[in-house]
């Protein structure tokens, strides 16, 4: 059995601009169960990272939680289990710091923005695991070195030593995926942690982070576009469109069976290597301005089966079956037809 | 000292000679040598050795992809080529544009569209490496390069539009409105709106600040761009837009890209010939799709093993050549073949001789002494 460990329901997330208001998170539901891998896909833009920095309360200003909850299970001081809601915590209080780093941690998308130019790899390694655990700095160094080492960075007892701007993309993408994994997180948040990494030591660090969850039962949120990672080790997926989850389900379903439009398109434009050239097909027409979000569906401008409705109905969350959920009118009317039918067959 | 290993500038003064009249660049014996430091007075206890002895063409017009693992040289090539590093050793050959007036270059500028000068109409060359200084700055318009890391090669202080025309503003270009068109042009183009000039780099997703990169390196018109995981951070939709926009800048003004990724199916796509690296070294170089159905390296096939097929039913049968053993060490590269540590081929020779990257034919490379008889396993055409 599984429990979830992180429940999310109507998160909404807006930055207050000079130019406006920018929903980029317009009402978020999911739920991340322990010992699962939960991956995040979605158009660029579309609010992966931004969501999963509330989990942590790190939204950067102007933006704000303007609503949602997010009940979060943990051991309490005491021992005994509680749940929290993180959206009611203040970023600065020392209950989440108390969370954040430790509980769930979180690899960022680009590895500069939350490494320091001044200080050694070391340095920064080490530190982490000296604000979360109880060790000797010999000892937080003899763990960092070896979780370098499990990273696959060649000779880690020497690139303790060095600055970050000396490594490469891939070398600092992986020194922050170390430090992110060193103090064993209940929860584990990968933004694009893979990006800069070949596909050799790509899958070494998917081994890793898969064998940290078997031993430790850490949850794993992956954000990636690369859906062939999401092939490899999601467990279920999770679909945004401009701020909202427009279909959830388990892996096989959701590559084998996608039923939202925005879903099916996507998987289209994969490009595949057995591919002749010149055949990449991206999702017509621009992502609508964040100010003037369209009515109806949210995805209505762009959408190839669209139908009347469309631009006037905003489509709810519709259960296919207990796995699998979508946002789509075309599924609503189909549920509602056949239930309309059901109802006709036993009246 | 560093000094002492820079060999490039002695024969700078002639005008060096392409071999080929196709290729833009020939680079010949590159090499970029990091110091590793160590001590209060900063002794030299070794090198590293990002890029060891490495030669390559680029043809002009084509896509030349650059492939390899993590840490073996890729961006220092790339670096190298657009002169942010003073290579240790190694020229590069690069053949000029025909002179550019002053005048030209504002006919140039005054329209939005793309114009490019006739490539074939040029034939003088010379040589990057030994450039200095103020003898780059006309280059700098024309070899451009799409930095891997958007965060920390955007200026945070300086807004997007401010961002994207800086190259504008520093080679003399004053007209305001102009700089606008043209960023807000160029925006549109990589799916961004117009609107966003105002903001600044923070304000903006991983995905959307790499495409103000790419709009910026398009700003100058160039003849060369050095696209370092430029499409990395990318959804697989936006992704295919600004990849079929890369492709339709190149068939209308002959640009030529050298293409940095991880992501072998967007090489697969993108890119005529594609080289692979491993430590420092090009260990094989191959047409189009004969790299991922005919390698001929045994790193060149650990890779295509690895590479995820995006359905989960397919996971099982994916047969992933793990590779075992130690991940070399650029300062303290292995002996013989440097990938002989971790190669399931190896024989006693490959411990003490290094391979030369020797011609198999049909252009294709490899560095391997038994590239001729080793049967090796393509990727999993999918
Ligand atoms: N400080 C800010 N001010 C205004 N808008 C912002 C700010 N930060 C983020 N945004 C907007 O919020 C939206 C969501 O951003 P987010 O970073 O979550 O996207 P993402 O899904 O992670 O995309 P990517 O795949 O490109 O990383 C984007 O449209 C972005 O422009
Ligand atoms: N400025 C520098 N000073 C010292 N060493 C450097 C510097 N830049 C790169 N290196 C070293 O040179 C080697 C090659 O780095 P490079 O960035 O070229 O790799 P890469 O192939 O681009 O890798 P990735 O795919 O991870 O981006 C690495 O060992 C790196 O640590
Ligand atoms: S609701 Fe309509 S517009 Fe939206 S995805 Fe479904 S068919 Fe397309
Ligand atoms: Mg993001
Ligand atoms: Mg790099």
């Amino acid at each position: 059995m599984t429990e979830p460990l992180l429940e999310v329901s109507d998160l909404k997330i807006h930055f207050f601009t000079d130019e406006g208001v920018v929903k980029a998170v317009e009402g978020v539901d999911l739920v991340i169960e322990r010992g699962k891998t939960l991956c995040l896909v979605g158009e660029s833009g579309c609010g992966k990272s931004v969501a999963s920095r509330a989990f942590m309360q790190i939204i950067r200003k102007p933006g704000k939680i303007v609503s949602g909850q997010m009940l979060f299970r943990r051991k309490s001081d005491d021992g005994t289990e509680e749940i929290i809601d993180l959206a009611k915590m203040d970023p600065k209080g020392y209950p989440i710091r108390q969370i954040r780093g430790k509980e769930i941690s979180m690899i960022f998308q680009e590895p500069m923005t939350s490494l320091s130019l001044m200080h050694t790899v070391g340095h920064q390694i080490t530190e982490m695991i000296r604000l979360h655990t109880d060790t000797t700095p010999t000892e937080a160094k003899v763990s960092a070195i070896k979780m370098l080492q499990r990273v696959g960075i060649p000779r880690p007892e020497r690139l303790i030593d060095e600055y970050p701007f000396r490594l490469s993309g891939g070398m600092r993408q992986r020194v922050m995926i170390a430090m992110a994994m060193s103090c064993n997180p209940t929860m584990l948040i990968a933004d694009e942690p893979t990006t800069a990494l070949d596909v050799t030591t790509q899958a070494q660090i998917l081994d890793l982070m898969l064998e940290l969850q078997h031993d430790y039962g850490m949850a794993l949120l992956f954000i990636t576009h690369d859906l062939g990672v999401v092939a490899e080790i999601a467990d279920d997926v999770a679909v945004m469109y401009l701020g909202r989850i427009v279909e959830r389900g388990d892996a096989d379903t959701v590559f084998n069976e996608p039923k939202h439009p925005y879903t099916q398109a996507l998987l289209r434009s994969i490009p595949k290597i057995a591919m002749q050239r010149d055949e990449l097909e991206p999702i017509k027409g621009m992502v609508p301005s964040p100010f003037r979000r369209p009515t109806g569906c949210q995805f209505h401008p762009r959408c190839a089966q669209r139908f009347n409705l469309c631009n006037q109905v905003e489509p709810a969350n519709t259960h296919l079956n207990e796995n699998h959920s979508v946002r789509c009118l075309l599924y609503e009317d189909a549920e509602a037809r056949t239930s309309n039918a059901e109802a006709a067959a036993h009246g | 000292m560093a000094n002492q290993l820079i060999e490039a500038g002695s024969n700078g003064h002639q005008q060096p000679a392409l071999n080929d009249s196709q290729n833009l660049v020939e680079a010949r014996g590159l090499k970029m040598y990091f110091p590793i430091t160590k001590g209060l007075f900063s002794r030299v206890v070794g090198y590293t050795k990002a890029v060891d002895d490495v030669s390559f063409d680029i043809r002009a017009g084509e896509t030349l992809g650059l492939v390899g693992e993590s840490g073996c040289g890729k961006t220092t090539v790339g670096r190298c080529l657009v002169r942010a590093y003073q290579p240790t050793a190694g020229e590069i050959i690069y053949r000029k544009a025909v002179d550019l007036t002053k005048d030209a270059q504002k006919r140039q500028f005054s329209s939005h569209g793309f114009k490019h000068n006739d490539p074939s109409s040029q034939d003088q060359t010379i040589d990057l490496a030994t450039l200095t200084g103020r003898q780059l700055s006309p280059f700098r318009h024309e070899v451009r390069m799409i930095f891997q890391d958007p965060y920390s090669s955007l200026n945070p202080r300086m807004t997007v539009f401010e961002n994207i025309t800086e190259a504008l503003r520093n080679s003399g270009m004053r007209s305001r409105r102009e700089m606008k068109e043209r960023a807000g042009y160029l925006l549109k183009r990589v799916g961004l709106r117009p609107e966003y000039m105002v903001r600044y780099p923070h304000a903006f997703s991983g995905g959307e600040r790499q495409r103000v990169v790419i709009a910026r390196a398009l700003v100058t018109n160039p003849r060369l761009i050095i696209a370092d995981e430029a499409v990395s951070a990318l959804d697989v939709s936006v992704r295919a837009q600004i990849l079929n926009l890369l492709e339709e800048l190149q068939s209308d003004f002959k640009l030529t890209y050298l293409f940095i990724s991880h992501d072998l199916s967007v090489i697969r796509h993108i890119c005529d010939r594609v080289i692979v690296m491993y430590v420092g070294k090009i260990v094989e170089v191959a047409e189009g799709l004969d790299i991922y159905t005919n390698p001929k390296h045994p790193y060149t096939e650990a890779l295509m093993s690895a590479v995820p097929v995006a359905n989960p039913r397919q996971r099982k049968q994916n047969q992933r050549i793990y590779l075992e053993g130690e991940v070399a060490d650029p300062s303290n590269p292995p002996s013989g073949c440097y990938f002989h540590p971790r190669c399931q081929y190896a024989k006693d020779q490959c411990k003490t001789e290094t391979p030369e990257l020797k011609d198999m034919g049909n252009g294709h490379f490899s560095a391997c002494h038994f590239a001729g008889e080793l049967n090796l396993r393509g990727a999993v055409m999918s």
